[in-house]
């Protein structure tokens, strides 16, 4: 199978400044794909490559296996849903969804077929004769992606497409754009900076930041194993404690010496960091074969499913503890300020990065 | 937040709809900058219908001034002049300053910036400078001096003020809703035709109403370059008033605003009309969304 978007060596300047360094990615056919990172990271000017926006400096971006690099934006297989939804105030709904078809000289039944069931999709169906300004920030996100879907791409580019939302209508869209990409199945490319909003959606993730991927795999994989201390502070809360590597473990900066996975080939002596996320900690009640620390109680800060407690390991070396608040443990009482503690986790569980 | 007002009494019979007691004179001093503003119009508007002739003094009713006014052939065709003056400069200047302030918003980079700088120096040229060389130029080429010679140099410097209208709203649309349509398939010229034009309407009218209130009433421009017969109304006026100032010029000057306010009202009817909701004054005024 070719592949949806494959990117070779892409590189995008802007001036002297380097968007996008020497991008390789392959995005495969009917794949939920996000590109993650905080502003600035190139993930933007890399949808807008895809997208024809933006003509990359050096490289190759093949869509469905032809380059078109050198393609305008109106020549592209792909669509985009824009960040402000750039809706067309002067049309209505159906209008703004047929905008598309009737560029490319569809049919007229057909086009009233297709934009019924684009909206019948996003569930706007009695909103057809609308103007956009009368509908609300969630239906206008709908129209926006009906626009697109409408005229069944074979990528669909979204840009932070649910950032201008509030809260609670952001986690109900999140559900509702899986439901319908895995209806359309058309893949999917998908930028936003909301690490949860990627996770939750992903098939795959790739991590970027300074214009390169940092890290490219599963949700599960790049929260549970980050390769770099990047995407491990990036993605989710983590820990990073500095260690030396040593025979048999690594030396922690506070002098104890800890079983830790550490790759093959990283020789005794290398400075590294080790990554632990706060739920992975256990304190006190320890079980055989985990690393563990001596700490003190340094702050507690209960959140309703989870307590957070802050171990002080040695003055200015902390480590963060998320402990459940089942029916079986009382955090509120459970440890006290100040008290002493044991912390441990499973070296498994641990990440060294270098 | 207008919850605690709803709670607390209705003590204060003033006006509190900005959640504070606002002090009564500032109604004083608006009443008096529209006073300002407004009661030179009245007097002539007043006087235009005056019965006996003076300037100073109103007694009864007549349209004896409009008659006059009327029967004065000139005056009629210079009218007549202005009118074509002002209406086909406004459809070039709009065209073209349209046309410019794309140009150089989308085009970007140095150049358009550049190009859009350049474009605002007529707006800071003294008129009289503008007139002076327009005649000169004329002259030098050996233009015979006519209504053309006017609407040419009326259509100079209109199109700056065309230009820093359409700019503007086309610096606040911002890109998306192009490159929405470029990436629905529009070519570029179809992106502006479909979209781009249908969103700057609202601006292109106020840029329109604007120039065609400077073009109708200009006077300093239209001198330089008026030929023989015949002249534009201002220019007209002027040259009757060497011969003293008769009544008949409140009825003049009652026309000509009754023209530009049938222009505006035009401009603002017009977007209404297509079923639009915001009008060519809305961006002017500020009360555009």
């Amino acid at each position: 199978m070719t592949a949806a978007v494959e990117l070779a060596g892409v590189t995008k300047r802007f001036g002297t400044f380097t968007a996008v360094d020497d991008l390789h990615l392959t995005i495969t056919q009917g794949e939920f794909f996000s590109l993650l990172g905080p502003s600035g990271c190139g993930k933007t000017t890399t949808l807008r490559l895809i997208a024809g926006f933006e003509q990359p400096t050096e490289g190759e971006i093949r869509l469905d296996g032809d380059d078109v690099a050198r393609v305008p934006p109106y020549r592209r297989n792909v669509n985009t849903v824009f960040q402000s939804y750039a809706l067309f105030d002067h049309l209505d709904v159906s209008e703004n969804v047929a905008f598309g078809l009737r560029r490319r000289k569809v049919a007229k039944g057909e086009i009233t077929q297709r934009v019924g069931e684009a909206l019948e999709l996003v569930s706007l169906a009695e909103r057809a004769r609308a103007r956009p300004d009368e509908l609300s920030g969630g239906q206008r996100q709908r129209v926006a992606l009906a626009r697109a879907l409408v005229n069944r791409p074979s990528v669909l580019l979204l840009d932070e497409p649910l950032g201008a939302l509030d809260l609670q209508l952001r986690k109900q869209m999140q559900i509702e754009l899986k439901r319908i990409q895995r209806e359309v199945g058309i893949t999917f490319v998908y930028v936003t900076h909301d690490q949860e909003e990627a996770l939750a959606m992903s098939d795959r993730i790739a991590v970027m930041s300074d214009g390169v991927v940092q890290q490219l795999g599963a949700p599960e994989e790049v929260y549970e194993q980050p390769t770099k201390a990047f995407v491990a502070g990036f993605i989710g809360i983590s820990n990073l404690l500095p260690a030396t590597v040593e025979d048999g473990g690594l030396r922690l900066g506070t002098g104890a010496l800890v079983p830790a996975p550490v790759p093959d080939g990283v020789p005794a002596g290398t400075d590294v960091q080790l990554s632990i996320r706060p739920e992975k900690l256990w304190i006190d009640e320890l079980e055989d074969g985990m690393a563990s620390v001596e700490g003190v109680i340094a702050e507690r800060v209960y959140l309703g499913t989870t307590t957070q407690l802050i171990v002080e390991l040695a003055p200015g070396s902390r480590l963060v503890a998320l402990e459940q608040n089942t029916s079986r443990a009382r955090s509120d009482d459970r440890w006290e300020l100040g008290e002493t503690v044991r912390v441990g986790w499973r070296p498994e569980h641990a990440q060294v990065l270098r | 937040m207008n919850g605690p007002d709803e709670l607390r009494p209705a003590a204060s019979p003033r006006a509190t709809r900005g959640g504070y007691d606002r002090p009564r004179f500032l109604w004083a001093v608006t009443a008096s900058v529209y006073l300002f503003l407004y009661a030179p119009i009245a007097v002539v508007i007043l006087f235009s219908f005056n019965g006996i002739k003076s300037l100073q003094v109103l007694d009864g009713f007549s349209l004896q001034w409009y008659e006059t006014f009327w029967n004065d052939e000139e005056l009629r065709e210079s009218l007549i002049a202005s009118i074509q003056i002002a209406a086909i400069t406004t459809v070039v200047a709009t065209v073209i300053g349209t046309a410019l302030a794309l140009g150089t918003v989308r085009s970007g980079g140095r150049t358009g910036s550049w190009l859009g700088i350049l474009l605002l120096i007529p707006l800071v040229t003294p008129e009289i400078v503008a007139g002076v060389s327009a005649f000169v130029l004329f002259a030098q080429l050996g233009v015979h001096l006519s209504l053309t010679t006017i609407i040419l140099a009326h259509i100079t410097f209109s199109i700056s003020y065309v230009v820093v209208v359409v700019r503007g709203r086309l610096a606040s649309l911002g890109t998306d809703r192009e490159e929405a349509a470029l990436d629905l398939g529009a070519t570029p010229w179809q992106a502006v035709r479909l979209v781009t034009l249908p969103a700057l309407w609202p601006a292109i009218l106020a840029a329109a109403m604007i120039v065609f209130a400077l073009s109708f009433d200009d006077f300093v421009l239209s001198f330089f370059t008026t030929g023989e017969t015949p002249q534009p109304l201002p220019v007209r006026i002027y040259s009757a008033l060497r011969f003293g100032i008769s009544p008949t010029i409140n009825a003049v000057g009652t026309v000509m605003m009754l023209v530009s306010a049938l222009f505006i009202a035009l401009a603002i009817a017009l977007p209404r009309l297509l079923g639009r909701r915001e009008s060519g004054l809305a961006v002017l005024t500020g009360s555009s969304r």
